[in-house]
């Protein structure tokens, strides 16, 4: 027990806490210097007619909803690639995750370069094969900076989704392929009666990580857009930033937080819910 | 022990194919002749152009760090390669303190990943051998807070961190990283020692050996697989992170490594220096490269066992 203490100790007092403190501040209009008035549901009852914090939301589902399908398809190309451990592909698979482990932060700096109007790669790249005027300003309009920032993403995600989907994959044993290539099943039918089947739990699993990941997402707009023009690209944690560290409306933000920390929570309890299932009833079948 | 070693990483072996091991060269040479001459070109010719697509950019960043600062703010062009100068990191070295700010990532970093290391042992060795009342209810506890995000409680975390003197700390920021990597780091430490078969440590007792020696020869090596991972995840957990520590640190002289970038981009007057940015950037870049590429073994096998537990 004395082993455990210091772990124990260490997530009471930075999680759960925190946690428990943050529904306290979410009922109170906690500013960051003075005294604080418990008012009840008020800040939640705020949120729901804030025009502001209803963008965030909104535009949170928006870039969640165009950037999950990519990173998902992308991500499970690259996984049917390397998945086979032909020559290559541990090169290939090192490759397709560097992005990753790089980080969103750094790579958001050198994004920020790449997409400056006139000098930056993006607008020479694109003004060559004719997509883009090479002064087009991505970082400055609404659009402009979505299409950018989505693109961006999926280049710097899909290398997860690939691992991820890669280990199920390769857990498949062989000769359930066989057996179909007797079948006479083609490589569609073998990838979609064998593969996609016995890879739900890992899909599943991918695509949750990858819906967290984007509800989350503050990096990227905080350091291309700033969440401009005006507040058009601000994203959820950062309408809770925002509210806390600039306009000092601890309260209101933390009752942002919650509603953030809920909607999470359901997520990741579907998660278990439906990764628990699909492993019982391969046991059950297994049984018989 | 040889025997055990090898079970301790047959998991491993199937995700390197092209180790000496013969199930991997069988493989190799089994999807060779499912693809046939054609396929398999197609195959070399798709991974390069998807890698390139990946890599290119990282390695454009590279490249650009080493341009002069006015040709960085330029249109590209061919003639750019053959201005190379080291300018933009003497640059940011004399006149931003750079290095200052990559000591202070890296003491974040190190500390980080010792004190999980640390924690996550201690705890996950408990958890693997002994069983105590409430052990099974205190371990979910800790698996579910990797169900939080951290980025929704910043406003609690502040004001907690706040009181305790931790805020602009940075000791108060390594604690802070610590803690959102242990659950990860606890589960694999537990999941270390489960795997152990500890007749070994009682046979090496049998024939004599001192607890110690039991610990260097027998023990380490089945533990060190899972320490490494734990560090590693906590090192580029912490080396990368962005939003805790533009909440935490509020000092200029604090700066982590993003946030130095960040007030290069927003903090200076006038023109960024754009030159100086994407050095800065490639300084935090490439540490992660090398760790990865040394240490991927490691990187993936914490992967997996986060897949297997799902």
């Amino acid at each position: 027990m004395v082993l455990v203490a210091p772990a124990v100790a260490l997530v009471a007092i930075f999680v759960l806490f925190p946690l428990g403190f943050a529904v306290y501040i979410s009922l109170t209009d906690w500013p960051l210097i003075g005294p604080y008035h418990f008012i009840g549901g008020q800040n939640y009852t705020l949120l729901a007619h804030d025009p502001q914090f209803i963008h965030s939301v909104l535009f949170t589902l928006l870039y969640t909803a165009i950037v999950t399908g990519p990173i998902f398809l992308v991500g499970y190309g690259m996984a049917v690639l390397v998945r086979s451990g032909r020559f290559g592909s541990v090169f290939f698979r090192t490759a397709f995750f560097l992005p990753f482990i790089v980080g969103l932060a750094t790579e958001s700096f050198m994004t920020l370069l790449e997409l400056q109007p006139d000098s930056g790669a993006v607008d020479y790249v694109l003004s060559k094969v004719g997509l883009a005027h090479s002064s087009t300003a991505w970082t400055v309009d609404y659009g402009l900076a979505l299409t950018a920032i989505c693109v961006f993403v999926i280049w710097f995600a899909s290398g997860l989704t690939m691992m991820l989907l890669m280990a199920g994959m390769q857990g498949i044993p062989t000769e359930l392929y066989e057996a179909a290539e007797v079948d006479g099943a083609s490589w569609w039918q073998k990838e979609w009666r064998v593969t996609l089947p016995l890879l739900r739990r890992n899909i599943a699993l991918s695509l949750i990580i990858s819906v967290i990941g984007s509800f989350l997402a503050f990096n990227q707009f905080y350091i291309l857009t700033e969440g401009g023009p005006g507040t058009s690209t601000q994203p959820v944690v950062m309408w809770i930033y925002e509210e806390a560290f600039v306009q000092y409306h601890l309260g209101y933000a933390t009752a942002g937080a919650v509603a953030l920390v809920v909607v999470i929570g359901i997520i990741s309890a579907a998660q278990f819910y439906l990764l628990r299932e699909s492993r019982d009833s391969g046991n059950r079948r297994g049984a018989r | 022990m040889t025997a055990v070693s090898r079970t301790s990483y047959a998991p491993q072996a199937s995700r390197r194919p092209k180790a000496a091991g013969s199930p991997g060269a069988s493989r190799g040479s089994q999807g060779r002749r499912d693809l046939g001459r054609t396929g398999f070109a197609l195959y070399l010719t798709g991974g390069t152009i998807a890698s390139l697509i990946f890599l290119l950019p990282l390695a454009w960043a590279i490249l650009r760090s080493f341009m002069p600062n006015d040709l960085v703010t330029q249109a590209p062009s061919t003639g750019d390669f053959s201005q190379l100068t080291t300018a933009n990191y003497s640059g940011i070295i004399e006149s931003n303190d750079i290095l200052l700010y990559v000591g202070n990532s890296l003491l974040v970093a190190v500390a980080t990943g010792l004190l999980t290391a640390v924690i996550a042992t201690m705890a996950g060795y408990g958890f693997a051998r002994f069983r105590f009342r409430g052990s099974g209810i205190v371990f979910a506890v800790v698996l579910v807070t990797m169900m939080i995000p951290f980025q929704a409680l910043l406003t609690p975390l502040f004001l907690e961190m706040h009181s305790l003197g931790l805020t602009n700390n940075l000791a108060g920021l390594a604690l802070f990283y610590t803690t959102f990597n242990l659950p990860f780091g606890v589960f694999v430490m537990r999941n270390t020692f489960l795997q152990i078969p500890w007749e070994l440590s009682e046979a090496a007792a049998v024939d004599g050996a001192s607890a110690t020696r039991t610990l260097v020869s027998v023990l380490r090596p089945l533990i060190v697989p899972g320490l490494a991972t734990t560090v590693l995840f906590a090192f580029l957990f912490s080396w990368t992170e962005f939003v805790g520590a533009l909440t935490f640190i509020t000092s200029n002289n604090l700066y982590t490594l993003p946030l130095a970038l960040l007030n290069m981009e927003y903090g200076s007057v006038g023109q960024v220096n754009f030159g100086y940015l994407e050095a800065g950037a490639v300084i935090a870049m490439v540490p992660c490269i090398l760790l990865y590429i040394g240490l991927q073994r490691f990187y993936i096998r914490g992967l997996m066992s986060g897949v297997v537990k799902g």
